[in-house]
């Protein structure tokens, strides 16, 4: 693997900011810059509060709406709007954000407030991408959950908004911001395994499930809209809150769900964000009963070229157990260490474990000292922190669009070969699938109107 | 199960074993057209549901495997066979129907398909249908759609038209438009 430092260093942006603020403070600038002084079109000055408005708050929406209510409190940030197409999660969102943040049930009247900056999306996967690129289209911000597209085309669509109007967009892959993922990158780019050659991906299956039948859809929940973009279909407990995830259409199982964290971490240590696989196959077995349709087990091979290595996603694969921790180790505790990858070298292997907010290293990587002339990897300061900077500054991101939509293709090309049951041929280049018609058309789907990229 | 042939298709799929009627699900792609009638009459009534189920996923496999490259004239007789379906009572099941055939079809499914617009409970899923189809066949159709559907109707056909890539005079898009309220008060405020 080639040396070499992937994304903004810190270091490197902390020169550059001091830089400015020197230049700065040459022109006789105020220390405290006024509201907008510094701030380029669309976005807000370096020591303005950002205002946020939230979309989906139950699950990890919750979760995300907790660390800014957190922040609102340090007198950091605004929390100006929570939404959710749940009457019931809605209310517990409003009673964490606060009296001063507005409800809404329609992410769209969210998005028509001119005082939101930016906006964390945390709804189901079937509705990241439409919900990123509207988003975009009215100039916001935009954190959101992994994985950040159902479809190829929803993915192109994502990157192509976020560059048109030039916004920080965070996917919630925050792996990549762990303390551990710092130490096993930096680990692994200073060949310390040699040159790797192979990843291998393990976890556990998806589950098997979904045995209610159709009913009418509780009171407090609006079924046109979590379905979204989704043909309709009854209501049906199955497809919805927490279990989306193993339906194909709005989820497709662990590869996708896990698959978006573990191979993140994989495409970040390689260096291989910007790049794809030439090839991709798979095999695995759907649910023998019930609604739920993602494969139980999968594997998938995706061939890399220039330069050539191998990822694999294997659903259960050879899961190696944890290793011992003390509980004090900079990546504290994680609640199921069933998932990670083994790093395979000409010179030795490494294994991580989990991927996503809780992320270990193994201990050797944990305890390398660097020596004179090591190469230092970018350290992000936590995954959100990250996109506040990418936001006032315009710094890429450490999980920016075009990573998060690559990665999060990687997992829609395995489920893809999977249901087609044959080997699928990629350009990068073009984020397209080579010479199989109907896998084209699979790159995408019609959408219910107006629920549209 | 060693032989798949599409009687013993249909008489493992409703197996009450459900590693026969997986497996039978997963390899009916080879059996091919001819079993698609009568897993769709399993699909629709079919007591038990995991019957159904399966019989309706072995339809979906059929339609992945004749997709492949090379084999146009099995994707040809499979689009026959879907198309032969939109006649079905069920709605829930014309819509899957709707659903793989733009998956497969080419332009000779536009025609059938656009039958389907008026539909009080598939049109929508029709005009869908053929934004994905191939050829200058469902943009003709969807032109006229445009000009004669009811008012409500006509931005969505307006949007398929432009994911065709075809130009369209007024209707602008409404996605950013918001349509729904919550009745929900911000908890606390005065």
């Amino acid at each position: 693997m080639t040396k070499k430092h992937v994304g903004v260093p810190r270091r490197t942006f902390l020169q550059k900011a001091g830089s400015m603020a020197a230049a700065g403070a040459a022109l006789g600038a105020p220390q405290w810059i006024p509201r907008g002084a510094l701030a380029a079109a669309g976005r807000p000055g370096a020591n303005e509060k950002l205002t946020f408005g939230f979309i989906g708050v139950g699950g990890m929406g919750g979760g995300h709406l907790g660390g800014m209510v957190g922040r609102m409190k340090q007198g950091l940030v605004n929390i100006a709007a929570v939404c959710d197409i749940d009457d019931k999660r809605l209310e517990n969102a409003s009673r964490k954000a606060g009296p001063q943040a507005d409800c809404y049930r329609d992410y769209r009247e969210l998005l028509d407030r001119k005082d939101i900056d930016a906006v964390v999306i945390a709804t189901p996967d079937h509705w990241h991408a439409v919900q990123t690129v509207h988003a975009a289209e009215r100039g916001k911000h935009v954190y959101v959950e992994k994985p950040a597209c159902c479809t190829i085309e929803e993915g192109k669509a994502m990157i192509e908004a976020a560059r048109r109007a030039k916004i920080a967009v965070q996917v919630g892959s925050q792996g990549r911001s762990q303390p551990e993922a710092y130490l096993a990158h930096r680990y692994l780019v200073n060949g310390n395994i040699g040159k790797i050659t192979q990843v291998d991906c393990f976890h556990y299956p998806s589950p098997v499930g979904g045995f209610n039948p159709d009913s009418d859809p509780p009171p407090e929940l609006d079924w046109d809209l979590w379905l979204g973009p989704l043909r309709w279909r009854p209501f049906n407990r199955g497809y919805c809150h927490g279990v989306f995830r193993w339906l194909m259409e709005s989820g497709g199982g662990q590869i996708r769900d896990r698959g978006a964290h573990v191979m993140s971490c994989a495409m970040w240590w390689m260096g291989a964000d910007g790049t794809g696989p030439v090839e991709v196959e798979a095999t695995g077995e759907a649910p023998k009963r019930g609604l739920w349709d993602s494969a139980v087990t999968i594997s998938v091979k995706y061939t890399f070229k220039n330069p050539d290595w191998v990822l694999t996603w294997n659903q259960p694969g050879e899961p190696v157990p944890p290793e011992e921790r003390t509980g004090k180790e900079p990546g504290g505790r994680i609640s199921r260490p069933g998932y990670g990858a083994v790093y395979r070298g000409d010179k030795g292997t490494f294994v991580h474990w989990g991927g996503d907010g809780g992320t270990w290293a193994e201990r050797k990587a944990r305890e390398w000292e660097p020596g004179p002339g090591a190469v230092d990897v970018y350290r992000s300061p936590g995954h959100m922190e990250d996109w506040f900077e990418g936001i006032k500054t315009g710094k890429r991101t450490i999980m920016n669009v075009e990573a998060g939509v690559d990665v999060a293709i990687l997992t829609v090309l395995g489920n893809l070969a999977f249901r087609l049951g044959r080997k699928l041929r990629w350009d990068h280049s073009k984020r397209e699938i080579v010479g199989d018609e109907q896998a084209q058309r699979l790159a995408g789907r019609p959408q219910r109107y107006p629920y549209t990229l | 199960m060693d032989e798949l042939n599409l009687d013993t298709l249909l008489k493992s799929i409703q197996s009450s074993d459900d590693n026969e009627r997986a497996n039978a699900r997963d390899r009916a792609g080879v059996v091919g057209a001819a079993a698609i009638a009568p897993l769709a009459k399993l699909a629709v009534e079919a007591e038990n549901l995991e019957v159904a189920r399966a019989a309706n996923r072995a339809i979906q496999n059929i339609v992945y495997h004749a997709g492949r490259p090379g084999a146009s004239a099995e994707a040809k007789a499979v689009t026959a066979e879907l198309i032969a379906l939109l006649g079905t009572k069920h709605a829930q099941f014309r819509r899957d129907v709707l659903w793989m055939i733009w998956q497969i079809g080419g332009e000779e499914a536009a025609d059938p398909v656009a039958r389907l617009l008026d539909d009080a409970e598939t049109g929508d899923d029709a005009r869908m249908c053929l934004e994905r189809l191939p050829g200058a066949r469902a943009t003709e159709l969807l032109r006229a759609r445009l000009a004669a559907a009811p008012e409500a109707q006509r931005p969505a056909v307006a949007h398929s038209l432009r994911v065709r890539g075809a130009e369209v005079v007024g209707y602008p898009s409404q996605k950013l438009t918001p349509t729904k309220k919550t009745t929900v008060k911000p908890v606390g405020r005065e």
